[in-house]
């Protein structure tokens, strides 16, 4: 270079520039979010079992309450005997009927029973003109040729129309799963949302009011987290009768108190600063500023509460299904699904099993997007 | 501290006293009497059956007598159990409860601390990610699942151990495992990252630079500040197992005052739910100001105001 005070070329000018593209809070936060797998995950889990939940039902030809006495705890996977003709399958039932099953899997009619032979311990019924005997002097019960007596081949196939089985009155498993999928993620979030709610109005105005209101307000909170949530949720329930209005009821007014101290902590904290005093200095009412300045800003920590709180609201639900005073039958909800299976435990173990894992899905699902959640706001706390 | 305690207690007690008032509003604001729902009585059986258990007296002065009745011990006649007292349903349930209770917390205690210590030091290692993925389930599996996937395995398709009952030690076993899944899984979270920050602090180092072995490190210095927060959690600790236990005891047909109490729940027998109501609040409470004391004992640190 010879001349050293040479005019710098115009593309220089912009070295300063920050280049990289503005990210804002909420990109921050989901760049942070989707970079951790258990999170991505959890999310996805979530949103396959709402649409599982919401749209399934419109694939099903049963009704959550349809009750057929005739097809009582049918497994998805049946054990079956071939007809004489070799044509299709038949099954037998825990009633000690008999149901034609086609070869690849959908359930038939009932065969006409014709005559009983106590003393084989056998029933005769007609399939389509040739008679089968059901033998149920021994367990398991077979199907054979009356005459012969040779048992018919078995074999196992799935069950198609039935695809999760049926419960103890007779009705599709599926079905019932979908609308107590519905049922229970729509407590948890309603549950969800008005605990935040009545956490944030009533932590905001503690926090912000500050002095004796404070003081009040939160040995309110105080008295109110030492009555067990438990003991509070089924007084309630007794109190209102069981159904779904009085469980969201119940979980919507027992969880806000964690709710109340986390927004205060962030209110007493916010007020302080100086954005906050600007927004007093040129005339904002104590609403605005409140609303728009302060709970905004603590929605970070919001979040994470309310993640946090859905899992425990899906788990009381759960809960209180199971102990028979949740919904009103034959409204279904997961736990409903699990105290409905106990009896049946021994003989149908998947009644129970199923909706149990759809609970534990979901339990699983919010958990790590919560965890996920409380990494991408705050990386601080990030271990 | 004393102080600190004393206005514990004081809210304790302003608390229980908010318990009676609600639980007896509750009960009196249900549509009909307690004698409604039964058969069709007769107006005269109905009006005897109300004047024998002082329902005919004005509301403040049935709540007083409660009240006054609670205090002194007397929780009051069952309603649907005619000459049975709800005292004599806790006296019959409340042993086995805690019996049953006092082994799970024992038995949350033994495994929980061995595993989070595991996997503290192992952290990382394969070890560490095992125990925490079975933790990590352990909390999202309701007790009702657990029990029942143990019954299944154990009882129907192994066939070792009883279904119901605490005759023999064997019967604990099941229960004591369904109720106490998810502290252990909780508990041995807690204790492995308390156990991590610990180990990370400079008197660990200094411990370690003057050549005590790993085992006397963690063991007589790390873990007496570890197990701080573990103590904290006692508490909700204890009143999960109770709450916990109304479940488990339905499940294996336990006769403890849980199982009781989800009977009178859905038998609705209003003065049980009200008084069990009240026995198991003041003794959550009860409980939970222990472990704060306690925990205060340990910790020479903590100073409450």
């Amino acid at each position: 270079m010879e001349n050293k005070w040479e005019m710098l070329g115009s593309s220089n000018e912009d070295r300063e520039k920050i280049w990289s593209k503005n990210r804002t809070f909420a990109g921050d936060v989901w760049f942070r979010f989707r970079h951790k797998p258990t999170s991505i995950a959890g999310l996805v889990i979530i949103v396959l079992l709402m649409l599982f939940a919401l749209l399934g039902p419109m694939f099903t030809d049963y009704s959550y309450s349809t009750q057929n006495l005739e097809v009582v705890n049918i497994p998805p996977r049946m054990k079956v005997y071939e007809t004489p003709d070799g044509s299709g399958y038949l099954y037998v039932t825990q009633a000690l009927k008999v149901v034609q099953v086609s070869r690849d899997g959908i359930m038939g009619n009932q065969l006409k029973k014709v005559r009983e032979e106590a003393d084989s311990s056998m029933t005769i019924f007609d399939c389509s003109g040739t008679e089968v005997a059901l033998y149920y002097g021994a367990k398991p019960y077979v199907i054979a040729d009356p005459q012969t007596r040779v048992i018919y081949p078995s074999a196992h196939v799935w069950n198609k129309s039935y695809v999760l089985g049926t419960d103890s009155l007779g009705r599709d498993i599926l079905t019932r799963l979908m609308y107590g999928t519905r049922v229970s993620l729509m407590v948890a979030f309603v549950a969800a949302a008005v605990n935040m709610i009545i956490g944030i109005l009533f932590g905001g105005i503690s926090g912000y009011a500050g002095g004796m209101v404070d003081t009040v307000m939160m040995r309110i909170v105080d008295i109110i987290s030492t009555i067990p949530l438990t003991l509070y949720v089924i007084l309630i329930m007794v109190f209102l009768e069981s159904g779904l209005q009085s469980i969201i009821i119940a979980l919507g007014t027992v969880y806000w108190v964690d709710m109340a101290r986390v927004v205060r902590g962030q209110v007493l904290s916010l007020k302080q600063q100086e954005f906050v005093m600007a927004a007093r200095t040129i005339g904002s009412s104590t609403r605005t500023i409140l609303l728009q300045h302060l709970i905004p800003n603590a929605m970070g920590s919001i979040l994470v509460t309310v993640t946090m709180l859905i899992p425990s609201a899906i788990f009381m639900e759960a809960f209180l299904g199971y102990l028979g005073i949740g919904l009103k039958p034959p409204l279904a909800s997961l736990g409903t699904m699990c105290n409905d299976a106990t009896e049946n435990l021994r003989s149908c173990p998947h009644q129970m099993f199923i909706p149990a894992l759809v609970i534990c899905l979901i339990m699983f699902a919010f958990n790590f997007v919560g965890d996920g959640l409380r990494d991408a706001l705050d990386p601080k706390l990030k271990k | 501290m004393i102080r600190y305690f004393a206005k514990r207690l004081g809210i304790m007690l302003v608390a229980l006293f908010l318990i009676m008032l609600l639980t007896f509003c509750i009960m009196h604001a249900v549509p009909g009497g307690p004698f409604t729902s039964d058969r069709n009585m007769s107006e005269e059986v109905e009006a005897a059956l109300n004047a024998k258990y002082h329902l005919d007296r004005p509301l403040p002065e049935q709540f007083f007598e409660y009240v006054s009745g609670v205090l002194r011990g007397d929780l009051g006649p069952s309603y649907k159990y005619p000459g049975k007292e709800v005292n004599d349903f806790v006296e019959n349930g409340f042993p086995v409860s805690a019996r049953l209770g006092f082994v799970t917390i024992v038995f949350v205690l033994l495994a929980a601390i061995p595993m989070g210590i595991l996997a503290a030091v192992k952290n990382g290692k394969w070890q560490d990610m095992l125990l925490m993925a079975v933790a990590t389930i352990g909390v999202t599996i309701p007790s009702f699942v657990i029990a029942s996937v143990l019954i299944y395995v154990f009882s129907f398709k192994l066939n070792v151990l009883p279904t119901y009952g605490l005759d023999t030690w064997k019967g604990y076993i099941l229960p004591v495992v369904a109720l106490g899944g998810y502290s252990i899984s909780y508990m041995a979270r807690l204790m492995r990252s308390s156990l991590l920050e610990v180990m990370g602090q400079d008197y660990i180092r200094t411990a370690r630079a003057k050549g005590l072995s790993e085992i006397k490190v963690i063991l007589k210095h790390a873990m007496r500040n570890a197990l701080i927060p573990v103590v904290t959690v006692l508490g909700p600790t204890i009143a999960n197992l109770l709450t916990g236990s109304f479940v488990i005891e339905k499940i294996f047909a336990i006769p403890g005052l849980g199982g009781y109490f989800v009977t009178s729940v859905s038998q609705r027998d209003y003065t049980t739910i009200m008084g069990v109501t009240i026995f198991y609040a003041s003794f959550l409470m009860a409980m939970i100001l222990l472990v704060d004391v306690f925990y205060c004992l340990i910790d020479p640190r903590i100073k409450y105001e």
